[in-house]
């Protein structure tokens, strides 16, 4: 910092009396150097917290009875911030009421330690959207701090705010630098499991040259770096070890580089990869601090909520720990073995509250009741003979006598009968009701939130109780992801279809087998991946740049209902000019078509069913003509099976993405693109794979199987129909 | 603008200046989170804190009488014990505070009341305002009227017995100080001058009322120059520039606490003597380089792992400065001097050699985080196991404190005095198994009981353990010991 105002007053230097006078608006360019700005995510666009994010956002979940954003703002008020802006997207106005009777608001409450706190709803669906939101409001002055609304963290930041402004005096295009914390390199519960963020870091400078995620399932299992890199480069260290805490400082060229790139929409796998890869484009450098001090952990999912109750419980994060008392009105105090009681606890005599617990004001707990490891908010009624281990039970929940509660989240104003037994996994959300002697299976998800319906209308409607889960005379449903957008699509693609494999992103007990296979991943990131890095250039990963443009160029055409014609043409120009393949032809044309009908599906505004924004989408002019000559200009089985596959690909990592897929992949049928042999190619491909396939890859595809069964008994009833065609194909060749 | 420039994480210094600028309300809070995140930590800065922002509530505090301050001020001070109570200095400095209104307070009514009755009166008023708060009382402090004490006599005696735990003295006792000026109105239900005067005397020599020491000299000194006319003029002004004036004295005392220590080091260490210490404390560090300066001895530093092992390896070394950051803003290092600077031979160990060398040293001298009534210690963790080594054999303990530090809370569990810090700083969160598997208790502190220690060296001189409660009584009042605590009062 030092170093950045002295460059500043010796470059402007020479009249320095004439400079204050003449500009006024340099010298609150200082000032504002002088203040420090965050920009805190409220919304993190995903529903790994569902059912409990259905009815409250993810910022505001109790972790140790205290709200996340408690966390998050402590944080950032250790470390000086002045200026705050929270953006939210889904419950923005509970997130608002929540602030505003808070101390962080400073017109509310004098305790507040900022200068400004402003809360920007936003409509946006990402992150990206939401960063470019941010950008084009042009609030952020200077150089800002970037965090999610569930971060916990007791680092100071100074030294790498030093760093960062000495790197940035010395270099205009180190834009951004990422506070990571080092996780070792054994096992650890805080780590992001399944999923594991590979940095690829040059330790001489600091500087982030490679991101990649990689999880457990997928085929590839290699990082792959460009040959370039290691010339660049003496040193590079490939890093799996890192805990990502999601804390980046940015200077406003961030935001200008997310505007630039529409099609970004997470800081890490879009942003960050993104960047790095166009190195060469635009020169901007990213840069990293490690750290291997103090805490810092997001609170991402389901699992990181329970590794991170259990570092604030083992005292990890203090000084935010509950004895703290950080929130008005708590008074938690500390007994050895991490026992937290609030004033105000009754425990019978003969109950036992065990070790790295938590005990809510107002609680009362029953004789002979067993509690251990975990954390019990305020106002609850436990009764008598309960045994609850590894549980989260949030306030004003009641558990009847006898009941068993092991490793579940109990969420607000639950009430359990007696002698219930809820199994590891469970979730039960907000006001729930479950009647005597009922099990709760592991990883069942209860709620009763009002659903959607899915006509237009905006009226939200009851879900009737599900008495083979609740019990007789409980309240509730399952919870099902899918359900959002069931009926119409169920008319279109029989409603049998709904099932889904996605909890598995989110059960305690899936993932600790998941997390024994991840060693295995973490060893061919050394030697292996530099080998691979020669062998890999026809593959996905490279010529980013044509995937880029292609991609683009095809999404303008259609969302602008454009002719295919000049499009086309562009096209080819691309091709030429950066040598693609038909491989990457095709890729970028499937990412493109996918991604344009699941924009269409998810819009914000109107929902379209996935079946008419496919029919929209090629009924473009020419687009059938473009797709044909284009994407499949040989012709052959093998390309249109490649086809499909990218496809399939683009559309795993896409929430709508087997309606897509399977509204595109009628579409094909239909328009003649795609023959059924291909389809039938493709599909057996898949199943072929069983245990190896990609689980986001069968989940996708698993609408699609309606279709092709449908295909199937087409061929057969008429088979010598389809068999014309397919010999007419292979004459083709 | 340089130590602007050093961060933005707020500390003792940031706090400082923003004191004048911001409203009181905001900066009461902001003290109050900064203890809460521990950005304050350690005596010192928490007492300088304290102090500096009692000084501008009282400044910016709009009061017409010396109760509605004293309410304010036990307020502010409530909602800070709160915020952190192991830091018992910022309990200590509002006490010492509180004790310093009252005590201006009734210099003030002295002047009203008249002058052969003024030394029996040694405490009635104040004891009443706290029993009947603020509600009773229609004016200006100044105001005596026998009408209130007709009225309230009845509801105090009764209220008055909690004091009585603490040696305070009957109310209806105490009353009647006005026989000389208002006798003629006094009530009915008055007791005998004569015999109330006797009570009170009687009662007075519990340890915990305040008749000796800082009050005496002003009490006379005052009735020798008071004249009825400034009586009458006196008004709050006055007052409130006498407190604030007050408070920069304890500020002052803060300041220079460790030096006064320091300048009784050469009565304690000897030439060729081993003196052993552990951690790094900015007192103990000046009282052995004031003795370096004259005499050479050998030093033997315990390193205090793992809170504190950095910032002692740092003072043996490098300057003194190592107290907490946020202080450089006040002590900017008038000793740069480390102590092997100052020709000590110093000789630094792990905390596990303690009981080995303890044979071959001479004196140990501690450094303290708080005292309490009792005579023990809250000191940093490691204190204990050195003075029962020391106790083993046979080898005098002396500790080295602030009288600011010390406290008069005697609380029944010291274990609720202990801090329990990161964890961290024992195993690193970087080993998976050991986090997952291992419960990491980290004390900050430790409690060292009074039979262990042989000596303390305030600011005011040496002390035995068992008359620190003297000490107490001398600088806290009794009503103000428990004032956080109402359902004690």
């Amino acid at each position: 910092m030092s170093h950045a105002q002295k460059g500043r007053v010796a470059a402007g230097g020479k009249g320095a009396a004439k400079a204050k006078k003449a500009a006024g608006g340099k010298k609150s360019e200082n000032d504002r150097e002088d203040t420090l700005q965050a920009v805190i995510l409220a919304d993190s666009f995903e529903t790994r917290f569902n059912p409990f994010t259905l009815e409250r956002p993810r910022c505001l979940l109790p972790l140790a009875n205290t709200p996340l954003i408690e966390y998050t703002l402590e944080f950032l008020a250790m470390a000086g911030v002045a200026d705050i802006f929270i953006y939210c997207g889904a419950h923005t106005t509970a997130v608002q009421s929540y602030i505003l009777s808070s101390k962080w608001h400073p017109s509310t409450s004098a305790a507040s330690p900022f200068n400004t706190l402003e809360i920007v709803k936003t409509t946006a669906r990402s992150v990206g959207d939401a960063l470019r939101d941010l950008d084009s409001r042009d609030m952020i002055t200077g150089d800002f701090l970037l965090v999610h609304g569930d971060l916990v963290s007791n680092l100071p930041i100074d030294e790498a705010l030093r760093n960062h402004r000495e790197r940035r005096v010395k270099d205009k295009n180190a834009i951004m630098t990422m506070i990571l914390r080092a996780g070792g390199l054994g096992e650890h519960r805080t780590k992001a499991k399944g999923v594991t963020p590979v940095f690829v870091v040059d330790p001489t400078k600091n500087r982030c040259v490679h991101y990649e995620e990689m999880h457990p399932l997928q085929a590839h299992k290699y990082v792959d770096l460009d040959e370039e890199l290691l010339k660049d480069h003496k040193d590079i260290e490939v890093r799996t070890d890192l805990i990502d805490c999601g804390i980046d400082i940015c200077t406003p060229d961030v935001l200008a580089l997310w505007a630039e790139s529409f099609d970004y929409e997470v800081p890490r796998r879009h942003f960050l990869h993104g960047v790095l890869k166009d190195y060469e484009l635009n020169g901007k450098t990213i840069h990293t601090e490690i750290v291997d001090d103090r805490y810092a952990a997001r609170v991402f999912n389901l699992q990181s909520y329970e590794s991170v109750s259990k570092d604030v419980l083992g005292r990890w994060t203090y000084p935010l720990v509950p004895d703290s008392n950080l929130v008005a009105g708590q008074s938690y105090k500390f007994e050895r073995g991490s026992l937290y009681k609030e004033n105000d606890v009754m425990l019978a005599r003969t109950c036992k509250a065990g070790k790295k617990t938590v005990l809510g004001k107002g609680t009362s707990v029953g004789a002979g009741s067993v509690i251990s490891n975990s954390i019990i908010g305020r106002d609850c009624q436990i009764g008598k003979n309960v045994t609850i281990k590894d549980a989260y039970i949030w306030d004003n929940v009641s558990i009847g006598d006898g009941s068993n509660v092991e490793r579940a989240i109990i969420a607000n104003e639950a009430v359990i009968g007696n002698s219930c037994k809820i199994q590891p996994g469970a979730l039960i959300s907000y006001k729930v009701g479950i009647s005597d002697n009922t099990e709760i299976k592991p990883n069942q998800r209860i709620t009763r939130a009002k659903r959607k319906r899915d006509d237009d209308s905006e009226t939200e409607e009851e879900v009737p109780s599900d008495p083979s889960i609740v019990g007789p005379s409980g309240h509730g449903y399952e919870f099902r992801d899918a359900e959002e957008f069931s009926d119409d699509e169920e008319a279109a693609f029989h409603s049998s279809l709904i099932y889904n494999t996605q909890h598995l992103n989110i059960s305690n007990a899936s993932i600790s087998t998941l997390s024994s296979s991840l060693s295995s991943v973490d060893e061919p990131t050394g030697p292996r991946s530099r080998l691979s890095s020669f062998t890999s250039l026809s593959d996905d990963g490279d010529n980013e740049g044509f995937h880029h443009d292609a991609v683009q160029g095809i999404l303008d055409t259609l969302h602008e209902h454009g002719d295919f014609d000049s499009a086309k043409l562009e096209f080819m120009g691309l091709r030429l000019s950066n040598d693609a393949t038909d491989h990457q032809i095709r890729r970028a044309i499937a990412v493109a078509f996918s991604k344009h009908i699941s924009q269409l599906v998810d819009g914000e505004d109107q929902k379209t069913e996935a079946s008419k924004a496919a029919a929209s989408a090629f009924a473009t002019s020419g687009a059938v003509q473009f797709l044909k000559n284009v994407a499949l200009s040989t012709g052959t089985e093998e390309d249109a099976v490649d086809f499909l596959r990218c496809l399939q690909k683009d559309a795993a990592n896409r929430s709508s993405g087997p309606l897509v897929l399977a509204a595109v992949c009628q579409r094909l049928y239909e328009e003649e693109v795609v023959g059924e042999e291909a389809f039938l190619r493709w599909w057996e491909e898949a199943e072929g794979m069983g245990e190896d396939e990609d689980v986001e890859m069968k989940r996708v595809r698993g609408k699609t199987g309606v279709f092709v069964e449908w295909l199937r008994e087409a061929e057969s009833e008429s088979g010598s129909g389809s068999d014309e065609e397919s010999e007419e194909e292979s004459e083709d060749e | 603008m340089p130590s602007l420039q050093a961060g933005y994480a707020p500390n003792l210094g940031f706090y400082l200046k923003s004191l004048k600028a911001q409203p009181v309300e905001s900066s009461i809070e902001n003290l109050i989170s900064l203890l809460k995140r521990r950005q304050i930590t350690n005596s010192r800065p928490c007492a300088v804190a304290t102090a500096h922002l009692l000084l501008q509530v009282v400044a910016k505090f709009r009061w017409t009488n010396i109760d509605k301050l004293i309410e304010r001020i036990q307020d502010v001070g409530r909602r800070l014990i709160e915020a952190q109570p192991r830091e018992m200095v910022v309990g200590n400095i509002v006490r010492r505070v509180l004790g310093m209104v009252r005590d201006e307070a009734k210099e003030d009514r002295n002047d009203d009341a008249s002058d052969s009755a003024s030394n029996s009166q040694m405490g009635s008023p104040r004891q009443e305002h706290i029993d009947q708060g603020a509600s009773h009382l229609g004016g200006p402090p100044p105001n005596f009227s026998p009408l209130r004490y007709s009225t309230t006599d009845d509801s105090d005696s009764t209220e008055a017995n909690g004091d009585d735990v603490f040696g305070g003295k009957p109310q209806a006792a105490s009353r009647p100080p006005l026989i000389t000026s208002h006798t003629s109105y006094a009530p009915a239900g008055g007791l005998p001058p004569q015999k109330s005067m006797f009570q009170l005397l009687s009662a007075n020599p519990s340890p915990a009322s305040t008749p000796s020491g800082a009050q005496s000299p002003h009490n006379t000194s005052n009735l020798n120059a008071t004249s009825l006319s400034h009586r009458i003029t006196t008004s709050t002004k006055d007052l409130k520039a006498e407190v604030i004036e007050g408070i920069e004295e304890i500020v002052d005392e803060l300041d220079q606490a460790d030096d006064r220590i320091a300048a009784q080091s050469l009565e304690y260490i000897h030439s060729n003597e081993v003196i052993l210490t552990h951690s790094s404390s900015r007192s103990v560090q000046k009282f052995l380089l004031e003795a370096a300066k004259k005499r050479k001895f050998t030093v033997i530093i315990a390193e205090s792992y793992p809170n504190d092992h950095e910032a002692t390896h740092k003072s043996v070394t490098r300057s003194i400065k190592t107290d907490a950051e946020g202080t450089d803003e006040l002590t900017t290092p008038k000793f740069s001097k480390s102590l092997s600077d100052a020709g000590i031979t110093v000789i630094l160990m792990t905390d596990a050699t303690i009981f080995a060398i303890m044979s071959r040293v001479n004196k140990v001298i501690l450094a303290t985080h708080a005292v309490i009534a009792n005579g023990g210690l809250i000191a940093a963790a490691g204190a204990r196991i050195i003075a029962k080594a020391a106790r083993v054999h046979r080898t005098p303990v002396i500790v080295v404190s602030g009288v600011y530090k010390l406290s008069p809370q005697y609380p029944f569990e010291f274990e609720s005095l202990i801090e329990y810090g990161d964890p961290g700083n024992i195993v690193r969160y970087q080993d998976g198994a050991l986090v997952e598997n291992l419960e990491v208790d980290n004390p900050v502190y430790d409690y060292v009981p009074p039979d262990l220690v042989d000596l303390y060296i305030t600011n005011i001189g040496a002390h035995a353990p068992s008359y620190l409660y003297r000490i107490v009584a001398d600088h806290y009042k009794t009503e103000d010991i428990n004032f956080d605590k109402p359902e004690l009062q």
